[in-house]
């Protein structure tokens, strides 16, 4: 009998969740990271309110909004078109219920956190629940017999050399992750189409709930997040980048102007940045395969998006749901592995998962909206319902399919209450869309 | 920790540094740069030996380069890009072009179009070269031709084949003519329309029938006759495209509710009441819905309407005929004959001609729908041999024959979905004449019915608008001359077509619902 039952690898959003997880089922777990913590990383670090619903299912959301700033309603502003809204109570609970077949704990604020914050209290409670913990811990190797993985070897805090076993490894070392690249997992689906995203922290100024601004084929955010600072985040396609490099702050000013000039005011008089510029393009969507003999991926490792949505920490936290419930029944002796993984993997790969991947896919590409879909935001506006199951729908926690469906887009249209005019963008279209095609930073 | 201070360099500037000392080979440089570089791109970048880079030997250096270079340049990207648009787009896309000319803004959505047929990936508009039986030979839009086992027709008792539907229709021929030469409010009835009204009338068990020239006129008629603006309409939110359209052009007060969900029905039911006493309620719903395969629970659903003061109406366009006992559709099969306020049918699917009706046991309503309906007054009436035709068939429908075909029909329904099942695929609903498999994503749709179309099997591959975004499927529209054999064949080459287009594609997406 192996020392372990499961070794997470990564112990952060989804790694150090699923070692909580498996641990308060009574699992002897190990949970490693390379990194000591406090320790940050590149991310979007927004979690939306299925995701601020999982910290309160464990127990962890008032520690977290002790320190953090949260809102329910947010706002989208599309070219110059605005819609707020929030994600309904209802439509919560019913994604609680299908994904997890119990409702408890869903609360409908979301909350952007740093994650040198998050990660910390995420392998502070593992640890609680009884995983243990090595941080500074990294893994050199997998130790595998016959095509069968048995555990890791790796370097401890101390720099030596140790090798742990355990019936399962789970890979939760993100997009880069080293368990998917050491067993040369292929990737699937891949779209290389991908935002470039540049963003830094920002006091001085308070705007109550996020906004997020799209103008052609650019966009940019603001939340309030911790240490009374704001997340300023604009972001593009990625084949602007090389030009948008050029001059980094400049062109993050221009992108603010450009896309929200009030919000670009607000940010050039009132602002004040804390840290310096952080960028990434690394951002192209794949997904990997879930599980093989010994092992499974959660997180990003198995499937990473764009950050254009959002949505990477509240599906890591999802999937670590998902696969310790999974991992429990096999490890309690209930199902075979194979079956474990065969309802893991029927929800990850399902034909919802894969309408949101497209969705997020899309979007990515930073396209400038057509006239259609602005269309749809004028038609949405004072249509509180839909506009909520819109927001719902770009959070991923409605389905893709129940707002766009062909019933509701015409029923939206005919019962729209308010008109296009008043637009600028609309006035003399094409020629806008020509001008959005051409590079702000060229 | 300590906070990153803010003057330290963006991580930009440092990999691009790294990157030029790599070209170097000045180690030592990676490794003071790469210092610098911030915690986050370190912990992000976890592939990259960030604290090595002093001590690379010469292959792992060159994987450094490729993998920063990867991580921090754009893809290069090399595609078909008339395969990507065709593939990309969804119809809604053009729903609302720009432009004042009505003319010229139709030509964005022409372009996709073409690229679809380009790409084959256009499913629609194909044409029959020879009457569709359980085997068909047909054209698609760009002049190829195929044949193949034939899920693509819909004509669930195969009646287009049948000698006495032929002969029904040569007689009414020889007897009236190809046309009936008016509206049916004036002189555009013959005798056998009151034959059929009688023999309709008798199947639904609401005998007061009235005739539309299509299906989609018999619904949307029937929804114009009876809503006006301050009236409700609850409607079904996979309800027939005629029904929608219905609903939106007669009442801004539109609920459109989760699809079967009679409790649903019965929470805006009584949300409606109290805030409205004075006006009607329309519950509109299908019975066997046409991309689904599911039925509502009719016996419930039309309690809660009569609660609420609320009138049912029932499209049993693809169940009538086909199922259910005598061919009573799933009316029979849930006892509510002769119980549901109103019933409309469309005669296409199994009463093998154009045409629809409204049944309800109430002449009033009969008489008010001829004249508000629109469609049935200011449409010329059924011809004379479409007329004869759909009769016949109703008569077939109830006889034994017709018990025999419906046996036939639901073992080649049975033996093609268990194949299918077989597969690891996924059909959708209830044994039915409709077998929606379930493909989801439009791209791997696309593909696959590119693939099918000539591996000897046509099938219909629905997307939105039919199916909402994400769900798009192959329709099979299975007859009664299927034989279980054909069937399963049928299902191994659709398989084979949907995992090579999995193939195709790169994808790792599997065939679940949710």
């Amino acid at each position: 009998m192996p020392r372990y039952d499961a070794i997470v690898i990564g112990g952060r959003c989804a790694g150090a969740s699923t070692g909580m997880l498996l641990a308060r089922q009574g699992y002897r777990v190990l949970v490693v990271d390379r990194s000591s913590f406090p320790s940050d990383v590149i991310s979007t670090h927004f979690l939306w309110p299925h995701g601020t619903s999982y910290l309160n299912r464990w127990g962890l959301l008032d520690q977290v909004l002790a320190v953090t700033p949260a809102h329910t309603e947010v706002t989208f502003v599309n070219d110059g078109i605005p819609l707020t809204g929030s994600v309904p109570d209802e439509l919560l609970r019913a994604y609680f219920r299908d994904w997890h077949g119990d409702d408890s704990g869903v609360v409908r604020s979301y909350a952007s956190i740093r994650r040198h914050v998050l990660d910390q209290l995420l392998v502070e409670a593992a640890s609680k629940a009884g995983a243990e913990v090595r941080t500074n811990f990294t893994v050199r190797e997998l130790i595998t017999e016959g095509d069968q993985v048995v555990g890791v070897r790796g370097r401890d805090c101390d720099g030596q050399l140790v090798e742990e076993r355990a019936r399962i490894v789970i890979g939760a070392d993100g997009r880069n992750s080293f368990v998917a690249r050491s067993l040369g997992l292929p990737k699937f689906d891949e779209r290389p189409r991908c935002t470039f995203a540049y963003w830094s922290y920002y006091s001085g100024f308070d705007l109550g709930p996020a906004q997020l601004h799209r103008r052609g084929r650019l966009a940019c955010a603001v939340a309030p997040t911790n240490h009374d600072q704001n997340m300023v985040l604009v972001w593009g396609p990625s084949e602007w980048s090389r030009e948008f490099r050029r001059d980094v702050p400049g062109n993050l000013q221009r992108a603010l102007d450009f896309v929200s000039p009030e919000l670009g005011e607000v940010v050039r008089t009132q602002g004040v940045r804390a840290e310096r510029i952080y960028g990434t393009l690394d951002q192209s969507a794949f997904l990997r395969p879930l599980a093989g003999p010994g092992w499974v991926l959660v997180g990003d490792a198995e499937s990473a998006k764009d950050q254009c949505t959002a949505i990477g920490m509240t599906h890591a936290f999802r999937g670590a749901e998902l696969v310790a419930a999974a991992l429990g029944q096999w490890l309690s002796g209930d199902v075979s592995l194979h079956e474990a993984m065969a309802s893991y993997e029927g929800r990850r790969r399902s034909q919802n998962a894969a309408a949101y991947y497209d969705y997020v896919c899309t979007l990515a590409e930073m396209r400038p909206y057509r006239h259609d879909e602005l269309q749809l935001f004028v038609a949405l506006r004072g249509n509180q319902q839909e506009i909520d199951r819109f927001v719902a729908t770009h959070a991923d926690v409605a389905p893709v399919s129940e707002f766009f469906q062909a019933s509701n887009l015409l029923l939206l249209n005919d019962a729209a209450k308010e008109t296009s005019a008043g637009y600028p963008v609309f006035e003399d279209f094409p020629a806008t869309a020509r001008m959005y095609q051409q590079n702000l930073f060229a | 920790m300590s906070l990153p201070e803010l003057d330290q360099r963006d991580d930009d500037e440092l990999i691009e540094t790294i990157l030029a000392a790599a070209a170097r080979r000045d180690l030592e440089a990676m490794a003071v740069a790469a210092a610098e570089v911030s915690e986050m791109t370190r912990n992000w970048a976890t592939h990259i030996p960030w604290d090595e880079f002093g001590s690379l030997d010469e292959s792992t250096l060159d994987e450094v380069v490729a993998d920063l270079t990867q991580m921090w340049e754009p893809a290069d990207l090399q595609v078909d890009a008339d395969e990507e648009y065709a593939l990309d787009k969804n119809a809604y896309d053009f729903y609302r072009p720009a432009g004042r000319n009505l003319m010229t803004r139709t030509e964005e959505f022409y372009g996709w179009v073409e690229a679809r047929r380009r790409t084959e990936t256009w499913q629609y508009s194909r044409t029959l070269e020879a009457a569709p039986n359980s085997v068909a030979q047909i054209t698609n839009d760009i002049g190829r031709r195929t044949r193949g086992i034939n899920f693509n027709s819909q004509d669930y008792l195969s009646f287009n084949t049948h000698p006495a539907i032929r002969e029904a229709a040569a007689k009414a021929m020889r007897n009236y003519g190809p046309h009936s030469a008016g509206s049916p409010m004036v002189l555009g009835n013959t005798r056998i329309s009151d034959e059929l009204e009688a023999s309709l009338g008798e199947l639904v068990r609401a005998e007061q029938v009235t005739l539309f020239p299509t299906g989609w006129a018999a619904g949307f008629g029937a929804m114009a006759g009876l809503v006006r603006q301050e009236d409700h309409v609850l409607i079904d939110r996979l309800a027939h495209s005629c029904l929608q359209q219905g609903a939106r052009a007669t009442t801004r007060n539109v609920v459109r509710y989760e699809h079967l969900n009679v409790e649903a029905v019965r929470r805006h039911l009584v949300d409606i009441r109290r805030r409205d006493s004075r006006n009607g309620i329309l519950v509109v719903t299908d019975g066997l819905f046409s991309v689904d395969a599911d039925w509502p629970d009719l016996v419930t659903l039309q309690r809660v309407c009569r609660e609420h003061d609320a009138t049912l109406l029932v499209d049993v366009a693809h169940d009538l005929g086909s199922m259910g006992p005598g061919g009573t559709g799933v009316l029979g099969m849930q006892d509510v004959l002769g119980d549901i306020d109103i019933v409309m049918g469309a005669f296409s699917k199994t009463f093998c001609s154009n045409g629809g009706f409204v049944a309800s046991a109430s002449p009033a309503l009969k008489q008010y729908l001829k004249m508000f309906g629109g469609s049935h007054m200011f449409s010329n009436a059924l011809s004379p041999v479409q007329t004869a035709v759909v009769l016949e068939a109703s008569k077939i429908i109830r006889s034994t024959e017709g018990d025999l075909l419906r046996s036939r029909l639901h073992t080649a329904v049975t033996a093609l979905r268990e194949e299918l099942i077989g597969y690891g695929l996924t059909c959708m609903g209830e044994p039915s004449p409709i077998v929606p498999l379930l493909i989801g994503n439009e791209k791997l749709a696309r593909i696959a019915n590119r693939l099918l179309f000539d591996r000897g099997v046509l099938a219909f591959m629905v997307e939105f608008p039919v199916t909402p975004t994400g769900s798009s499927r192959f329709r099979l529209q299975v007859q009664a001359n299927h034989e279980p054999d054909e069937a399963r064949a049928a299902a191994k080459i659709i398989a084979d077509a949907i995992a090579d287009a999995r193939t195709y594609l790169s994808s790792a997406f599997g065939s679940t619902e949710r």
